[in-house]
């Protein structure tokens, strides 16, 4: 008798496998993305969406309010609604060293269907459309030269205003920001060897194009020039050995790197 | 048959006993985690205590979340890795034809019961190090023991997740957990099950379920879930022998998952098991008594066998549905006879497996968890030629209702209702079949 069932095995894990290939909808459904966002985020991020879940209060950097539409990361322009594979790039790499983990252990269904849910919060999602995402162009590659030239393009935009002078996050405002809630929040510490919204170079050049939206960090797309981002890209990742680096440069890239 | 009899009480006995102990085995979620990382039991649990996705990973990656808030010193000073469970419940358990000075009788009886109480301490010493401590018991009779106390390593090689180390006493990776069950007034039959010999005794006390002590080499895959484990250890209640492990075993398990992005069926997994657990038969003596850690000729319980889990509709309030098969076997020479002495006639080898069914309804809040579980056991070769074939087959089934009042990131507190029945074929007075029905109604909660 085992062995009967054993060899039904091999045709089970078959049939899991063809059913696998099947074709994935676009859009998720509302109704189970609720179910997922009570069961994962509504003790941060509240039944309302509104940030004031019961876990906010005791968080040194508050949940996200959904209801305004604004997210840190996105590949669009600031004050761009997101585009939903942004949404989903948060939920698989978590905001480092917030209380967002990484949520790639989720079934696809299941993060398509809780960023269908999430986007109910806000008005803005049925009125406005997701503008198109920067481009950013090919990492020239890491070297000691790009990096001295970051560090002059990090004094020149008065970064060290908010990271301080060694990118620790202790500059002379660093005291004194607040998010667009009012709540006190405090720069990044850049020497960590992780940032926030993703380690790879094209997630910290894009943090510079399209800032860091319902945050004090601003988007400098108007005033950094591409050669000026990739130097402060590798500014940064000098600050520490935890980055990684491209000694060889890399191809171009779009904002939509999933 | 008196002395048939008296065994018969013995086997009664002792079948009321595992009973009663598994009317107070713990199941382990830990309100500790949820405090640290603000999330609520339902991130890591499918129904309480049973682990989903989310909770498998973070168990196997240490109990870290890995974005920096890790290690002791990163999180909020007021957390402490301590968690509390108790389970004060009203049991009431009828066993039939037992035997008694007055003849055979059915015996019900029941009690608020002498519940016990588990100090779930878990969590990260240091990045890639965590640890876990179970003190458990805490009931009328004083006694308090650890269940479980381990250390973890994980990302041994670099960044891979394909080997983790444990050392400790520690649950071996089963096919579901034997300290998780959703049912809390028995335990899977296929894990501690072991063929009978009428009046007689089996020198093996493996138990699956049992914690082991040893070391655990784990790997997994966080984004397909792939998982393996293989564990070396020396088998529980053992007297010992002179190896290297006192009792030397070894337990393998695979898991390969599988997803679908439509369809009803969200997720699927298929594994493999297998164990061999060697007790030593023959020992040393000091004035007739076994001297522990003097055991040879070790002979083996061995069990295998498949899995299969189907989660159907969302992930996040499914209907899953576990079907566990196994086939096992121990060596005659662990099978005792009645006079205690001469072993079996043949290894005693069965057939037995469970399915289960969990449903998450999909209601606002998740509050509810609706179980069932048939459990069974064929025997293939009775130890002794002469018994019934089927001696100490079993039948159980388990349906249960739990309600979760409130879950929070402090705590969790849920109404618990339960049944079960067990019947076991000839081990009742005079070889008939033996039936234990439990009606279970409580209150589980953990903070």
């Amino acid at each position: 008798m085992f062995y009967h069932v054993a060899r039904l095995i091999p045709a089970f894990a078959g049939l899991l496998l063809m059913m696998g290939s099947a074709t994935a909808a676009d859009v998720g459904d509302v109704a189970t993305g609720k179910l997922v966002y009570e069961r994962y985020c509504m003790s941060c991020h509240g039944e309302q969406g509104n940030g004031e879940g019961e876990a906010a209060e005791y968080m040194s950097i508050k949940p996200r309010d959904y209801r305004q539409g604004t997210f840190k990361w996105r590949s669009t322009p600031s004050g761009s609604l997101p585009l939903d594979s942004d949404l989903e790039h948060t939920l698989l790499n978590g905001l480092y060293a917030t209380y967002m983990p990484t949520w790639k252990v989720l079934d696809e269904r299941s993060r398509r269907d809780v960023i269908a849910y999430i986007k109910t919060f806000s008005p803005r999602f049925t009125t406005e459309k997701p503008q198109d995402p920067i481009v950013i162009p090919p990492d020239p590659g890491y070297s000691d030269a790009s990096v001295k030239r970051g560090g002059a393009v990090y004094q020149k935009y008065n970064c060290s205003q908010c990271h301080g002078a060694g990118g620790q996050g202790d500059g002379p405002s660093a005291h004194e920001l607040k998010d667009d809630w009012g709540n006190a929040i405090v720069p990044y510490d850049l020497t960590k060897g992780h940032v926030k919204c993703g380690d790879q170079s094209t997630d910290i050049y894009r943090v510079f194009m399209a800032g860091l939206s319902g945050t004090p960090m601003p988007t400098f797309a108007d005033s950094l020039s591409p050669t000026d981002a990739w130097d402060l890209v590798h500014f940064i990742q000098s600050l520490s050995p935890g980055y990684a680096k491209n000694f060889a440069g890399t191809v171009a890239s779009t904002g939509d790197h999933q | 048959m008196a002395r048939k009899g008296s065994l018969q009480s013995v086997l009664q006995l002792a079948v009321f006993a595992v009973v009663m102990f598994v009317f107070v085995s713990p199941a382990s979620a830990i309100p500790a985690f949820a405090r640290k990382y603000s999330l609520r039991c339902t991130a890591c649990h499918e129904a309480w205590p049973v682990l989903n996705d989310f909770g498998r990973s973070f168990r196997d990656n240490g109990y870290q979340l890995r974005l920096g808030k890790d290690d002791t010193v990163t999180a909020e000073p007021g957390y402490w890795p301590v968690a509390v469970h108790v389970v004060p419940t009203y049991q009431y358990t009828k066993v039939t034809n037992q035997t008694t000075d007055q003849g055979v009788k059915d015996i019900g009886s029941g009690a608020v019961a002498d519940a016990g109480m588990d100090l779930l301490m878990a969590g990260v010493l240091t990045k890639n190090i965590s640890f876990l401590v179970v003190p458990t018991g805490f009931a009328s009779d004083g006694n308090v023991h650890l269940e479980s106390y381990w250390a973890y390593f994980t990302r041994v090689i670099k960044d891979s997740d394909w080997l983790n180390i444990r050392i400790g006493q520690h649950e071996v990776d089963l096919p579901a957990s034997g300290h998780r069950p959703l049912s809390l007034s028995d335990n899977y039959v296929l894990y501690s099950y072991h063929p009978g010999v009428p009046g007689g005794s089996n020198l093996s006390a493996y138990d699956m379920g049992e914690n082991q002590r040893g070391f655990e080499f784990l790997g997994h895959n966080a984004t397909d879930l792939t998982r393996y484990s293989i564990d070396i250890f020396s088998a529980h209640d053992s007297l010992g022998s002179q190896n290297g492990l006192s009792s030397p075993s070894f337990y393998g398990h695979f898991q390969k998952f599988f997803r679908f992005k439509d369809g009803p069926i969200s997720e699927a997994e298929v594994g493999v098991w297998g164990v061999e657990a060697n007790y030593p038969t023959q020992f040393l003596t000091s004035g007739g008594v076994p001297i522990p850690g003097s055991g040879g000729n070790l002979q083996a319980s061995t069990r295998y066998g498949v899995e299969a889990n189907v989660w159907i509709g969302p992930t996040v309030a499914p209907l899953h549905l576990d079907l566990v098969y196994g086939h096992g076997s121990d060596k005659k020479g662990l099978l005792l006879t009645a006079d205690g002495v001469t072993t079996a006639d043949r290894n005693g080898t069965w057939n037995g497996g469970f399915f289960e069914a969990i449903w998450v309804p999909p209601t606002d809040m998740l509050h509810w968890s609706l179980f069932g579980r048939y459990d069974f056991v064929r025997n293939q070769n009775q130890p002794l030629l002469t018994a019934p074939s089927n001696y100490n087959n079993v039948d159980q089934w388990t349906l249960g209702v739990i309600y979760t009042f409130a879950y929070s990131i402090r705590d969790e507190v849920a109404f618990h209702a339960e049944v079960s029945s067990n019947k076991a074929k000839g081990i009742g007075y005079a070889g008939l079949d033996q039936r234990t029905d439990n009606l279970m109604l409580g209150v589980d909660f953990a903070y």
